[in-house]
């Protein structure tokens, strides 16, 4: 790989005094990247103050003096709405921040009473500067793109048609059966069929909740809607036998009009967003949503084990040294996060996180080989409930949660048990699960936002450098 | 000699004996009904068994029986002859032989309240040790053992320093974060005050023993500080030491520097035998004023280190290196005022 210069004098300096990181906030959509983002800034702006963080070792200690928002590097990105995000949390009735719908940075100053024996050298209060940046989690999935060639897309997305997500895209199957991809390519018919494969992603998407759905800007177009770049769609019963076949075609052809707008879509799209903002991690957090992949079923669990495991094939993991710190960062820590930690009750928290551990265990044991720690948590970056308790039978006190749904109503409810591991099918087609979803707290803007366990994974991966 | 023998060659008709079989005995496959009442193998190595090497290491436990009915007996005997002469002195009113009962009596009932008293505070201490080891062990719900634990500590209900640790404690945190925010809250006060108390107590006893002049008073002023700094640690975590569980506890600080400290001597060995010899440049006094001032540091840490109810973290545990800089600082200022 080659090596990646830091934008300016001033970033060489900071990095090579290790007072930069940069924060992976990796998560598929609706993971909760936007909220945890805010919530992140509002801690550290809190932090010694109102915010509870008694987790977060120099924040116990006392050490932190505050945080601000300072200017970010590139000024052609747009900032992270933080301010919108508060004012949504904050009105009545209170809402969840937007999606994100484009990239944002953010670039957080945290400044500190020093512990080491070197501040007497340099100074008691020292600064460490944060890089955040958030990100459509469409768009995550597209990484794994630069590592295939058309034809094996082809092959991993038909791998992907389980029944259920056949019958989403029914429509786009029907007609794309009847193509011949040897056949001279017709503008407005490719349009047609790419259109149609857009509306299988959105439906599986929104309607089935999948997370592995490529390509990403289908969903989420941008300033590319319409262009020839998205005109593109996986062709169905492709094998390692047709590479040859068709790789005698005219440039004309279906099959390598299709392959030149798959890897011009790999090079101008994919490509620089990957090497701008994926490339320069020094700590990472995983966030998912697990909760939600359970109310969906045994189909979309499948599926989201497969595009976090595909995924975080996309980051450099190791250890670090001075030299890789400054030219070829990588990333020497990993938090895995199962977020929405607030919709369960607490005592089912360490199943929540043996269940996010086993549905992470592939990349959890190639990340041990290449020894980056890591640990699991079970957060909630904004606490939407309150956990309380009520008689229940036989002298057992069961515990509840107290919210608000997301229509309005006002509940007390047990969510249900969270499995240790995933279920059988037998399980599945018994019972399956059910977990509400809660509506934030109210919140004045002035404060801290409430939170689970955001401050032990905060000093999980910030700690070391706040000494 | 003989010569090896040469090759040779058997026809594959020929007769030939079996070769000789060893009576191994195989148990053909045996089948039960999958239903049948069967217990899952335990493989796990039964839990006492390292304890046969622990008890080994471990001194032996005795209870003085001996000594126990020794004092029993001659406190009961004793009430029992008090009470008797004072009846034949009240009888025969002789006066000042009841009296001398009535002494005796209130005497023998002094004796049983201390021996009581003594018995009592031992066993404030092993109770201190077993919930010691509950917690690290967790052994059951980690909130009601620190509950438990403060009170033992003699915390009331209200003490500011369990109230911040209450407020900082949520419903999902688990042991191990409620331990962190328990030994932040309540426990680490405590221990920068033990750590400002080894410090102090042991720059004293090495200016003390740089300036007395006699080896005999040496000794002495070195015992009586040790164990008044055991003393003192003891009195921070709540535990009141009587006269056995002191010497129990000394004993036990002693026996673990001895095992348990001997590797950390030993790394620190050089750097403490390097400022000796510094400070011994400096005059022989100064360089065992240090020597044992650094003694009666290691033997505060250890007792701290033994008496904290939660054991310190890796990076937390207070280091002799940090003593050693500001001993020597004291002792320098020492020799500097000397007029010579």
């Amino acid at each position: 790989m080659a090596l990646t210069l830091p934008q300016n004098l001033n970033d060489l300096l900071e990095r090579t005094l290790d007072r930069q990181v940069r924060l992976a906030v990796t998560g598929l959509s609706q993971a909760g990247k936007t909220a945890f983002l805010t919530s992140l800034v509002n801690q550290l702006r809190h932090a010694g103050l109102d915010a509870r963080l008694d987790l977060l070792t120099p924040v116990r200690e006392g050490r932190i003096l505050g945080a601000q928002r300072i200017n970010q590097p590139d000024l052609s990105i747009p900032r992270f709405p933080y301010d919108e995000g508060i004012a949504a949390l904050s009105s009545a009735p209170p809402r969840w921040p937007e999606a994100t719908r484009g990239i944002s940075e953010l670039r957080l100053s945290i400044r500190y009473r020093s512990r080491t024996r070197s501040r007497h050298l340099l100074g008691e209060q020292a600064q460490l500067t944060l890089d955040l940046i958030d990100y459509p989690g469409e768009w995550l999935l597209d990484l794994p793109l630069l590592k295939l060639d058309y034809l094996q897309w082809c092959e991993r997305m038909a791998e992907l048609m389980t029944e259920r997500r056949k019958h989403y895209a029914a429509p786009f199957l029907d007609a794309v059966a009847v193509l011949d991809p040897t056949m001279d390519a017709d503008e407005q018919q490719l349009a047609e069929l790419a259109a149609r494969y857009a509306g299988s992603l959105h439906k599986a998407r929104n309607e089935g909740g999948y997370t592995y759905v490529q390509p990403g800007r289908f969903l989420l177009p941008g300033e590319l809607a319409g262009a020839p770049v998205l005109q593109f769609f996986p062709l169905p019963d492709l094998g390692d036998a047709d590479r040859e076949r068709f790789a005698a075609l005219p440039a004309q052809s279906i099959y390598k009009t299709l392959e030149a707008r798959f890897e011009h879509y790999k090079r101008t799209v994919v490509g620089p967003f990957y090497r701008d903002y994926f490339r320069r991690f020094d700590r990472q957090i995983v966030l998912v949503d697990v909760l939600s992949a359970l109310n969906a079923g045994p189909d979309v669990f499948g599926d989201l084990r497969l595009a976090l495991s595909t995924l975080m094939q996309s980051f450099d993991y190791g250890r670090r040294s001075l030299v890789n710190r400054l030219f070829n960062p990588r990333i020497d820590r990993l938090a895995i996060a199962a977020t929405k930690a607030d919709h369960v009750t607490p005592e089912q928290h360490p199943r929540l996180l043996s269940l996010v551990e086993a549905l992470l265990a592939e990349p959890i044991k190639d990340l041990r080989y290449a020894d980056v720690p890591v640990r699991a948590f079970s957060l909630a970056a904004i606490r939407a409930t309150e956990a309380r308790t009520v008689a229940g039978n036989a002298d057992q006190q069961q515990p509840v949660l107290k919210g608000t749904t997301q229509d309005g109503e006002d509940v007390l409810l047990f969510p249900g048990d969270v499995p240790e591991q995933l279920p059988d099918a037998d399980f599945w087609q018994r019972q399956g699960f059910t977990f509400t979803s809660f509506r934030p707290a109210p919140f004045t803007a002035s404060s801290a936002l409430p939170h689970i366990r955001m401050d032990a994974a905060l000093d999980w991966l910030l700690g070391d450098k706040l000494r | 000699m003989n010569d090896p023998r040469p090759g040779q060659r058997f026809s594959l008709d020929e007769t030939h004996d079996e070769f000789p079989k060893q009576n191994i005995e195989i148990t053909p496959e045996l089948r039960f009904s999958p239903a049948a009442a069967s217990q899952p193998l335990i493989d796990a190595p039964p839990p006492e068994v390292d304890s046969a090497l622990d008890r080994a290491l471990a001194h032996p436990r005795k209870r003085r029986w001996g000594l126990l009915t020794l004092l029993g007996g001659s406190l009961t005997l004793g009430a029992v002859q008090a009470v008797e002469t004072f009846r034949e002195a009240w009888l025969g009113s002789d006066w000042l032989a009841g009296a001398w009962s009535v002494l005796g009596f209130f005497a023998v009932g002094l004796a049983g309240a201390m021996l009581g008293r003594e018995l009592f505070k031992l066993r404030r201490l092993r109770r201190h040790a077993r919930l010691r080891e509950a917690v690290e062990d967790q052994d059951g719900d980690t909130f009601a053992l620190l509950d438990q634990l403060r009170k033992q500590m003699g915390l009331s209900d209200d003490d500011p320093h369990w109230q911040a640790f209450l407020k900082a404690h949520q419903q999902h945190h688990d042991d191990g974060e409620t331990r962190t925010l328990f030994a932040h809250h309540v426990l680490a006060p405590r221990d920068a005050r033990a750590r400002q108390m080894i410090t102090r107590m042991s720059g004293e006893t090495a200016i003390m023993v740089a300036i007395s002049p006699l080896t005999l008073l040496d000794m002495a002023l070195m015992a009586w500080r040790n164990l008044r700094l055991v003393d003192r640690i003891a009195a921070l975590y709540g535990l009141e030491l009587g006269y056995a569980s002191r010497l129990a506890l000394f004993r036990a600080v002693l026996t673990n520097m001895a095992f348990a400290g001997a590797s950390e001597i030993a790394t620190e060995a050089s750097m403490d035998l390097l400022s000796m010899n510094l400070a011994g440049k400096l005059s022989t006094r100064a360089g065992q004023g240090l020597g044992s001032g650094l003694l009666t540091a290691r033997l505060g840490l250890r007792t701290l280190k033994m008496l904290r109810p939660l054991p310190f973290s890796e990076s937390e545990a207070p280091r002799i290196g940090d003593l050693r800089r500001q001993l020597w600082q004291q002792l320098k200022q020492v020799d500097k005022d000397q007029p010579s």
